[in-house]
């Protein structure tokens, strides 16, 4: 479904942030590697593997600028699974062992 | 002189006596447990206890392999692809016996009198052992997700038999019968580690027993997760089966 190979780096503003189960969302408004700005959906791991690695439910919030790492869908669609996200005061997060690390700076 | 060293020992082992002796209660699996090893986590150390071998392949009666196998090539090549094929998770749906008990996310075992609770944080897992019970009859198993589990003690071996499972809840694409018993056997291996060997019969599927055991390692002061599979995003593509995400349009 992602392309883990090659992945991508966006900055942009987050739209929408959710906590949920079976795994949390960010809308980031960014523009992916054809320039084109789109609202990306981006997947990442669950609350408790965030929770266990450091995130916390309200450390992203709407408005916010973020950089992040992903493996965009092979589709093209504008969705991806996350990597790495720095958040707007330079702290970085990686998504839990079963998304992996970044293959990307 | 005698009398000196004795009250030495005693009071040396009544200030310390789990880390002098390392005696604990080898009944008692209560606490928070992770799968072990975890093989991405540093704090792990697999030497302490060999790590697990992987689920064996099961022994399918003859008439059953091409299907296991063509089903098993199918998502191997999904996979190869980067297509992989949908889950039961995909569908939200929880893993149930015996797959729960590779305790995919942190476990919690409460233990009273009259049974043994064993939670599962992903997807809210819940089963039931009842003690000194025994397991109904085929005939009287409703099917579930966890079926209907009896354990006893055997000296420290907490022994449990499972029957009522889904024919639909299967272990890696395994099919299974109504017959399908799980028999477990937990043992406490260090303070902190506990392994469940697990066999599985199926008298219409198997040609034998199916073994495998896990071990799982203590997680101290963990508070277990809530999870409901509340908004997913994954679906399954009515076509080719493949995972597929939703995405904003």
């Amino acid at each position: 479904m992602f392309d883990h190979e090659n992945q991508v780096k966006m900055t942009g503003k987050v739209v929408e942030f959710h906590w949920q189960n079976p795994h949390v969302y960010i809308h980031l408004e960014a523009a992916g590697k054809d320039g084109k700005v789109r609202e990306w959906t981006i997947e990442c791991a669950n609350p408790g593997i965030l929770n266990r690695i450091g995130w916390k439910f309200n450390m992203i919030k709407e408005g916010e600028t973020i950089t992040v790492i992903v493996a965009p869908l092979r589709t093209g669609e504008p969705g991806a699974l996350l990597k790495q996200v720095t958040l707007a005061d330079g702290r970085k997060f990686g998504n839990g062992a079963p998304a992996g690390p970044p293959n990307i700076e | 002189m005698r009398q000196t060293i004795r009250v030495a020992l005693l009071l040396t082992c009544s200030l310390a006596p789990t880390a002098w002796s390392q005696e604990f209660d080898r009944r008692d699996f209560s606490g928070t447990w992770d799968r072990y090893p975890q093989s991405l986590d540093s704090r792990r150390d697999p030497s302490v206890v060999p790590a697990p071998v992987d689920i064996p392949t099961p022994p399918l009666k003859p008439q059953f392999v091409a299907a296991y196998e063509a089903d098993r090539k199918r998502r191997a090549d999904a996979d190869k692809r980067g297509e992989p094929i949908a889950t039961g998770y995909t569908h939200c749906l929880p893993d149930g016996m015996p797959s729960m008990m590779m305790a995919m996310f942190p476990m919690e075992v409460l233990q009273t009198k009259r049974q043994v609770t064993i939670i599962q944080e992903a997807y809210n897992q819940v089963r039931r052992i009842y003690l000194n019970d025994t397991t109904p009859a085929i005939e009287d198993a409703e099917p579930g997700f966890w079926g209907h589990s009896a354990g006893h003690w055997e000296g420290d071996t907490f022994v449990v038999d499972t029957v009522g499972i889904k024919e639909a809840v299967q272990v890696r694409g395994t099919p299974h019968s109504a017959n399908m018993r799980i028999h477990e056997e937990m043992r406490m291996l260090t303070v902190d580690h506990f392994q469940n060997e697990v066999t599985v019969t199926d008298p219409d599927y198997l040609t034998g027993p199916w073994k495998w055991k896990w071990v799982y390692q203590r997680r101290p002061n963990y508070k277990m997760y809530e999870y409901v599979c509340e908004d997913n995003r994954e679906y399954a593509d009515p076509e080719s089966g493949a995972a597929r995400l939703r995405v904003v349009k």
